[in-house]
């Protein structure tokens, strides 16, 4: 592991005393273990050629805790339901709760930390477009992907899609609950997660009528004798 | 004629005794079609790689895998118009098979490698059974010469990515036997190509204009899968 590497990880655990600044970076150096730990923390000038210019170090911790948030969701516990049902893999409910309880930690942060990767890093793309929502994006099919893995999701062609777009929705809507409101953050996922699989069903017995017509249809044409 | 006839039916005759035959010989996609043991890592992990080589596999499975939806709606479209035929409708329908099996094994490889599929996977199953059913009404010879067209691309497609592969690590377990899947796929399709040429494929009106135009759209499809 690369020096910077190793330091952004020592970083990740300052974020909920130092917040994702600059400073959690330079003291990153003083949190190392005893055999190469330092006096001081680093300089503006070091965090600079380690992690970016400005904001850019900033952006690095942020994407540097996002990553680690998804890696976590890999060490989901399976709930009792699952144990029960000795299924080998936990549920996305499980999956995603385990994801915003990730969040708590530095709730406080998180819309600072939103803010600065949806802010352009360039003056000139600041006037094109002084909100960059692909980030925003990206954090929340990054999130749904790793839940339909995880659980062992096993979607094809369009549903591949249709979940991780639906999951990504509901994901998205969870966390900006969580920033409004903590408490009631969980009991909001699992309403929402409820109407979703509701909704599951419905298109799913849509597209099973759909399929009978299709094979009255085909009934009809072969039975006309064209063929 | 009646040597020819005989030829086709000890040809259909092998074609349907596969299964035994597979049985004494191990092939690479049965790891997947029986029942997959879920704790080898050879089918139910992916390998750690560098941002080019996961993009190899990326493109790779996702055309395998619309290739395998279109190759089976194709058959499909034949088989719905030359199903009652006696002698290419059992042909059809066991390449056909086969092409179910193929689609099996590359959904659960682009599960296993978490690749993204095709946003085209209806507009694959569209465009699949209108040119399998178009073909097939053009005459039993024009279907085959359309299989004859798209399995000699798919084919060279698959060769290809063999040698693409080579630049993907080999110490995984997963990446050995997706070479083998994909060798054994290959011999499957140059087989399908066989049993066209043999029913008379090149018999078909307008064949050279027929395969062109075949063949061409099955290289842009590719083309497109590959990208989204």
């Amino acid at each position: 592991m690369s020096s910077s590497a190793r330091l952004l990880k020592t970083a990740l655990s300052l974020i909920p005393t130092h917040g994702f600044t600059r400073a959690a970076l330079a003291e990153s150096v003083l949190a190392l273990p005893a055999s190469s730990q330092h006096t001081a923390p680093l300089s503006d000038t070091a965090v600079s050629a380690l992690f970016g210019e400005g904001d850019d170090a900033r952006r690095t911790l942020i994407n540097a805790w996002l990553a680690e948030g998804i890696s976590q969701m890999g060490n989901t516990p399976r709930s009792a339901r699952q144990l029960e049902q000795s299924s080998p893999r936990p549920s996305i409910g499980d999956i995603l709760h385990q994801r915003l309880r990730y969040n708590e930690q530095a709730l406080q942060y998180l819309p600072e930390a939103f803010a600065c990767l949806a802010t352009p890093s360039s003056a000139m793309s600041i006037m094109l477009t002084p909100l960059d929502p692909v980030p925003a994006v990206k954090h929340a099919v990054k999130i749904a992907d790793e839940a339909c893995y995880v659980s062992g999701d096993e979607s094809l062609q369009l549903s591949w899609y249709a979940r991780r777009a639906a999951l990504a929705g509901i994901y998205t809507a969870a966390e900006l609950h969580q920033l409004a409101s903590p408490q009631t953050a969980h009991a909001f996922l699992d309403s929402l997660l409820a109407s979703s699989s509701n909704l599951h069903h419905s298109v799913a017995e849509v597209g099973l009528f759909g399929g009978y017509v299709m094979k009255s249809w085909q009934g009809i044409i072969r039975s006309s004798g064209v063929f | 004629m009646f040597s020819r006839r005989a030829l086709c039916s000890t040809r259909r005759l092998n074609i349907l005794h596969r299964p035994y035959s597979n049985a004494s010989k191990t092939i690479a996609s049965s790891v997947y079609t029986n029942s997959p043991n879920t704790h080898d890592p050879a089918v139910s992990s992916t390998p750690e790689l560098t941002p080019e080589q996961h993009q190899i596999l990326d493109t790779a499975l996702r055309v395998d895998q619309a290739g395998e939806v279109a190759a089976n709606w194709i058959y499909n479209g034949q088989l719905f118009v030359l199903g009652r035929d006696p002698k290419v409708g059992p042909l059809i329908q066991d390449m056909w098979e086969q092409e179910k099996k193929h689609l099996m094994v590359m959904d659960k490889l682009q599960v296993q490698h978490r690749v993204r599929p095709t946003v085209l996977s209806e507009v694959a199953k569209v465009a699949g059974f209108a040119l399998g059913a178009a073909t097939a009404l053009m005459g039993k010879e024009a279907a085959m010469a359309c299989t004859e067209a798209v399995e000699t691309v798919i084919g060279e497609h698959y060769d290809d990515q063999l040698k693409e592969m080579e630049a993907l690590p080999s110490t995984h377990p997963s990446i050995p036997l997706l070479r083998d899947v994909v060798k054994e796929f290959r011999d499957d399709e140059l087989e399908h190509l066989d049993i066209a040429v043999e029913n008379h494929s090149q018999r078909a009106p307008a064949h050279a204009l027929l395969s062109t135009i075949v063949g061409g759209g099955c290289k842009v499809a590719i083309e497109v899968c590959k990208r989204i």
